[in-house]
């Protein structure tokens, strides 16, 4: 069973950490260098954890749980503008990344306002690339309520964070926390942090669930060893933006021009196969700068194998 | 400031009465406010923000925010209110040249060949500005969605009735009301 975990200290002798994640069988998931600090989070078989901690701990670092590592959530507020940006969304998104994730921060073009709130098919499409999506909406009961029906359509897990608690919108979202809604200031008092923490907490639960769904029908591969793989490539390694390979529960986000590499992305081997027959491989709706790779499932390359045949 | 929130949200009511005064405080008007009267009806929707200001802003010159005398054949200035600094130093330079306005230190200058008088009575900041100011405080403490807005002010009364699509002829009525009541006329 791999567990995964994060080093956080300097670079000094992490040459010798790379190496052991390497032997003992590990990936590196996510290596974030500022100056001298580091940030590797890895994951690796659970017998060697005490190992790597070891390690860990005598080159000047110190180990930490990252229960979303692995994951890329978006955090979506009604609009940009100040009056819902930037405190409870700033702070939810940093709070998730202390967790592992990967988080974006986005707002809707017309989110506003009670009646006149819209989602278009665009923004939803955007979102549904995302693991999970955090709403944050504000602080009137009747409001929260109505604009949650513009999560009816989104079709991955949803944790809604509204200031009052709203009724009747349990068919419309995995989780509810509330307590927490439009507010002027960061979130530093520590009923507040605790808010944050049970948003976090939360978040993890409904991807645990997500988790064992695809246990029972696993990945043909899994992302991690998609990513060693193209990591390697040249455009990627020379990636400038941060995180070039986002992993996903069911795949990879590749910060790359879809049009320009999906040739090499889709005729890479990955276990003796083309990487873009044992997964789906579609520019982001964001932009064409990002590629989205979904990993089919065991199963579902076994079906098409036998339709083929 | 005293803040009178009314309405049937209590989180809403709790929350906007904090936001209002963390903001007011924020864009530091809040010294400038007597009293506020806030109504938030999110179900139809409705929201009548109504404060009333310690004085009316008037006309600021020179003279009300430094202290002027006149040395050694020129004028020097002592400001006193440094958030008039800046339009001080860009109303001197604008009349007199940047050569002539020497700044010794954060709040004192010299301009050479100057008259006191004259420099005493300048503009600065109309009450207008403050206004305007304050209007658009109270239009950030307002929720984002309601964009149809009504503005009553006068004296040192300021009301926004503001709804998100129609604004009935009943809810302009209604914000007269609670402006009448903050002492507006």
């Amino acid at each position: 069973m791999f567990e995964v975990m994060m080093y956080d200290g300097g670079v000094y002798r992490s040459e010798e950490l790379f190496e052991m994640i390497e032997d003992v069988g590990g990936v590196v998931l996510q290596k974030n260098r500022s100056s001298q600090m580091l940030m590797v989070t890895m994951s690796v078989p659970g017998e060697d954890r005490e190992a790597i901690t070891k390690l860990c701990t005598d080159i000047g670092g110190v180990v930490k749980d990252v229960p979303l590592a692995g994951t890329e959530i978006a955090v979506v507020g009604p609009t940009l503008g100040r009056h819902h940006m930037p405190h409870p969304i700033c702070d939810i998104a940093e709070e998730l990344r202390r967790y592992g994730s990967v988080t974006v921060v986005m707002g809707m073009a017309r989110g506003r306002g009670k009646a006149t709130a819209q989602m278009s098919a665009v923004e939803r499409g955007i979102v549904e690339e995302y693991d999970a999506a955090v709403f944050v909406m504000g602080n009137f009961k009747s409001c929260v309520e109505k604009k949650s029906e513009l999560l009816e359509d989104v079709r991955v897990p949803v944790v809604l964070v509204s200031g009052p608690k709203p009724d009747g919108v349990e068919d419309r979202c995995e989780a509810v926390v509330y307590g927490v809604g439009r507010k002027a200031s960061r979130m530093r008092t520590p009923p507040e942090r605790d808010k944050l923490e049970e948003i976090a907490e939360t978040m993890e639960r409904v991807l645990r669930d997500k988790k064992r769904s695809l246990e029972e029908d696993p990945l043909f591969v899994h992302p991690a060893e998609v990513k060693q793989i193209l990591e390697n490539y040249e455009p990627i390694d020379m990636c400038l933006r941060p995180s070039p390979i986002a992993l996903h529960l069911d795949g990879l986000r590749v910060k790359i021009p879809y049009s320009e590499h999906r040739d090499y992305l889709e005729n890479v081997q990955v276990y003796g196969r083309r990487l873009g027959e044992v997964a789906d491989i579609f520019p982001s709706r964001i932009d064409d700068s990002s590629v989205i790779i979904r990993i089919k499932t065991r199963s579902q390359v076994d079906d098409e194998d036998r339709s083929r045949n | 400031m005293e803040t009178v929130v009314s309405g049937d949200d209590a989180f809403g009511r709790e929350a906007y009465a904090a936001l209002f005064e963390e903001i007011m405080s924020d864009l530091n008007k809040a010294v400038l406010i007597d009293k506020a009267d806030i109504t938030l009806r999110p179900d139809v929707p409705l929201f009548i923000f109504s404060i009333a200001l310690k004085a009316e802003p008037s006309v600021k010159t020179v003279a009300d925010a430094a202290n002027v005398r006149e040395e050694s054949g020129s004028v020097h200035l002592t400001i006193s209110q440094e958030r008039y600094a800046p339009a001080i130093l860009s109303a001197l330079w604008g009349r007199y040249g940047r050569r002539a306005v020497a700044q010794q230190t954060r709040f004192d200058l010299d301009v050479a060949g100057a008259d006191a008088a004259e420099i005493g009575s300048m503009v600065v900041s109309s009450g207008e500005e403050d206004k305007r100011e304050i209007l658009g405080a109270l239009w950030r403490s307002m929720p984002e969605g309601i964009k149809n807005r009504r503005v009553l002010m006068d004296g040192n009364v300021i009301t926004v009735v503001a709804t998100e699509e129609i604004m009935l002829p009943g809810m302009i009525e209604e914000g007269e009301a609670v402006h009448k009541r903050m002492g507006g006329r």
